[in-house]
């Protein structure tokens, strides 16, 4: 048969029309249930998984080896890794939880948990994990991934932020040790005196330090508060408990880091400035940093850096940074999403994928053991050590439902603290409001 | 005769036919990509919803929200002034650099390349050039300033000197469009009215006055529109360049219904901002049809 020209444009129109249409969409939705696809009691897990997350080179190959071990130790199991960039991972998981065709298993971070969890769009794993399951981890990180004492994912890993340094900024201020245990992490104080110090040593446009805060990350502030011993919720994640004297100490001492030019002015919560890139341009002598910045670092910096403990004030404390595995509600295979997220939060496991990406652990036994990071090991101590000063009534606190909102409050209000003048008093006044309104329906 | 009038008829059926067939596509994308999202839009602008489950209706709680929150008039604000900054500037500046490309500027090829092809990038990358030229600490610009001897401009931490390093990024990247734009009305003006204009004794700014100025009206008057359009919708660039801050000087509507929207999660807020912002571009645009239509008709 001859085809007209016509015929090939309509047909190549329609054939390629259902194509245009998938494209829009993201990833796999959430796999059907094969007949049988589930984990026989004491047998092997069996059916199809999406899983979606982002992450950088080192993490995506841990994630890779994890599926193919798991597989092979799950004969008829079937893990579809979906990789996409940060920048979409959530627009993205949002409208496909409310398309209703999620991934079976999503990565996502602690801060970002409650809002999932909260809401209905997650596993109730409690009739999935085995007793005793949770006395793995550490009670910091199983707070974390609890939504009204139930648990709705597993804390794969987590990270923290001390204080990166460069050696030869903080030697020509005569700066020539840093602490090297936890217990003897700088004080605010002499924090403040190796602040002052640098500044008196460094030119006008070179800072002591940048705090990474921005975006998100205004998470990282509240480090400040809990090493005063401060909260920003009660118990009940609805209360707020900023406006206290620990609160007051948290913004001033903070406040004072733009007063004093310990940091750049362009170093506030809202700018599009890292401060991982300020450290890097040697524009400050210190940065606040989490380990996934390692093998980076590593690789690119023709400086000479350490690593050492954030201060501490009333008590040591850290951002419980990191991610979840979390399934989703509308998965067809809970049985086998539950054993992928059991095994991969398997001692062996954990700690290969921490070691290779630079994370941290979240189970006891790997925090009481420690681990070595592929780059820098020598660095593992500092940073399991910081991760350990975090508790879980910091923790637990993130996990608000409202984090979203509340992670707005910080921001705004910081932000007009650090850079529009606002007194400390209205800064935790608005602050106090704004969480009242986010927590408000709760 | 009977027979004729029944074959044209059907003639004129199938053409109209086979004209809807062309049409169809278009407007099954337009229907589902515009339409059914537009009208789920003011639907959800009417509820208080996270985008999870079915919202809660709130009736115009959304839009009296709008009325007093501080943040929504500034960046409703900001968006005016960007608006009406860089709509006349872009054009003044694409309607310059087109009547120099569409003379005998040597190696104008070159030229008309060079400003064409920053509309080939994306906006994101566009911006992320603009951090890199703009970074108060590290950036181009500023260390140019210092090396000439003039103080570094906080282009970060100022809230009026981030709002113009959004203005000057916005403007590298869209007057290559609206030189592209004027190219094209220029290379339609016939060289004869320049001849006769030069003959009554016309000089160089006569002639770009009253014969070039009006005779690319057409083109204004789709510039106009497109650009205020643009102005009102622009996102990317001050998303990835300032964030919207230093302390929302630099955020504009669609960044404020972004974060409301995909960071807050108050997906019903957000969509209000959006069809306030639809209603703005919608006046508009019937205010300038309506004024200008008559320019269509010129040449």
């Amino acid at each position: 048969m001859e085809l007209t020209r016509r015929q090939i444009l309509i047909g190549a129109g329609v054939a390629s029309l259902p194509l245009l249409l998938a494209g829009c969409g993201f990833a796999p939705p959430a796999t059907q249930a094969p007949a049988g696809g589930s984990t026989g009691s004491g047998g092997a897990a069996t059916g199809t998984l999406t899983f979606t997350t982002w992450g950088t080179d080192a993490e995506l190959a841990g994630f890779r080896s994890a599926i193919d071990r798991f597989q092979q130790a799950n004969p008829g199991a079937t893990v579809t890794l979906n990789a996409v960039p940060y920048a979409q991972m959530f627009t993205n998981i949002d409208a496909q939880l409310q398309a209703g065709n999620p991934p079976d298993v999503f990565r996502v971070p602690y801060y970002t948990f409650g809002s999932y969890a909260g809401r209905g769009q997650l596993l109730d794993l409690s009739s999935y994990l085995p007793s005793g399951f949770s006395d793995a981890f550490t009670p910091a990180a199983w707070a974390a991934v609890q939504n009204s004492s139930t648990p709705y994912g597993v804390p794969h890993h987590t990270d923290t932020s001390v204080i990166l340094y460069n050696k030869a900024a903080l030697d020509s201020a005569g700066i020539t040790s840093v602490p090297t245990t936890l217990d003897d992490a700088w004080s605010w104080d002499e924090f403040q005196t190796v602040l002052q110090t640098l500044r008196g040593s460094l030119p006008a446009d070179k800072y002591p330090y940048a705090a990474n805060w921005q975006g998100n990350g205004v998470t990282r502030w509240l480090s400040w508060l809990f090493e005063s011993d401060g909260k920003f919720l009660e118990t009940d994640l609805v209360t707020p408990a900023i406006d206290s004297d620990a609160g007051r100490q948290a913004v001033d001492f903070t406040k004072n880091f733009f007063s004093s030019n310990f940091v750049p002015q362009n170093n506030s919560v809202k700018s599009t400035t890292l401060a991982s890139d300020i450290w890097y341009s040697q524009t400050s002598a210190m940065v606040s940093a989490g380990a996934f910045l390692i093998p980076d670092a590593t690789s690119t910096l023709d400086f000479e850096w350490g690593a050492t403990f954030s201060p501490r004030n009333v008590r040591s404390a850290g951002d419980f940074g990191g991610n979840a595995l979390v399934a989703t509600k509308a998965t067809a295979n809970p049985e086998l999403a539950s054993a992928f997220l059991q095994f991969v939060t398997q001692e062996e496991e954990m700690s290969q994928f921490c070691a290779s990406a630079s994370l941290l652990p979240t189970r006891a036994d790997l925090t009481a053991s420690g681990i070595d990071f592929a780059v820098r090991p020598e660095l593992s101590p500092v940073f399991v050590g910081q991760a350990s000063s975090v508790q879980a009534k910091d923790s637990g606190q993130v996990t608000s439902p409202n984090m979203s909102k509340i992670i707005t409050v910080l921001q705004d209000q910081l932000e007009q603290a650090f850079v529009g003048g606002q007194s400390t008093a209205d800064t935790l006044a608005a602050m106090t409001s704004g969480i009242s309104t986010a927590t408000a329906g709760s | 005769m009977t027979a004729v009038a029944g074959g044209r008829r059907r003639r004129l059926a199938r053409e109209s036919l086979a004209g809807y067939a062309f049409l169809s596509p278009n407007l099954v994308l337009l229907g589902l990509f515009v339409i059914v999202p537009l009208i789920s839009a003011v639907v959800i602008s009417f509820q208080r919803t996270d985008g999870f489950g079915a919202g809660t209706f709130t009736g115009l709680d959304n839009y009296s929200r709008l009325a007093t929150d501080p943040v929504f008039w500034q960046s409703t604000f900001n968006t005016a002034l960007f608006t009406a900054i860089v709509t006349p500037a872009s054009m003044l500046l694409g309607l310059g650099a087109a009547v120099l490309m569409n003379s005998v500027l040597p190696a104008r090829g070159l030229f008309r390349s060079i400003l064409i092809l920053p509309m080939a990038i994306s906006g994101v990358a566009t911006a992320l050039i603009g951090v890199l030229v703009f970074d108060q600490n590290n950036g181009v610009l500023d260390k140019l300033l210092k090396f000439v001897g003039l103080p570094p401009v906080e282009w970060q931490s100022g809230g009026a000197a981030a709002f113009a390093s959004v203005v000057i990024v916005t403007l590298w990247w869209r007057v290559g469009f609206n030189m592209l734009i004027y190219l094209a009305g220029l290379q339609g003006i016939s060289p004869e009215l320049y001849e006769a204009a030069r003959l009554d004794g016309a000089g160089g700014w006569q002639r770009f006055r009253f014969v070039t100025v009006p005779l690319v009206g057409p083109s204004s008057f789709f510039l106009l529109i497109m650009n205020v359009i643009y102005s009102f919708q622009v996102f990317d660039i001050v998303f990835v360049l300032t964030g919207g801050g230093p302390q929302n000087a630099t955020s504009v509507l669609v960044t404020y219904a972004y974060n409301n929207g995909f960071v807050t999660r108050d997906q019903g807020y957000a969509a209000a901002i959006g069809v306030v912002l639809l209603v703005i571009t919608l006046v508009f645009t019937a205010v300038q049809w309506r004024v200008s239509r008559t320019r269509d008709l010129v040449d």
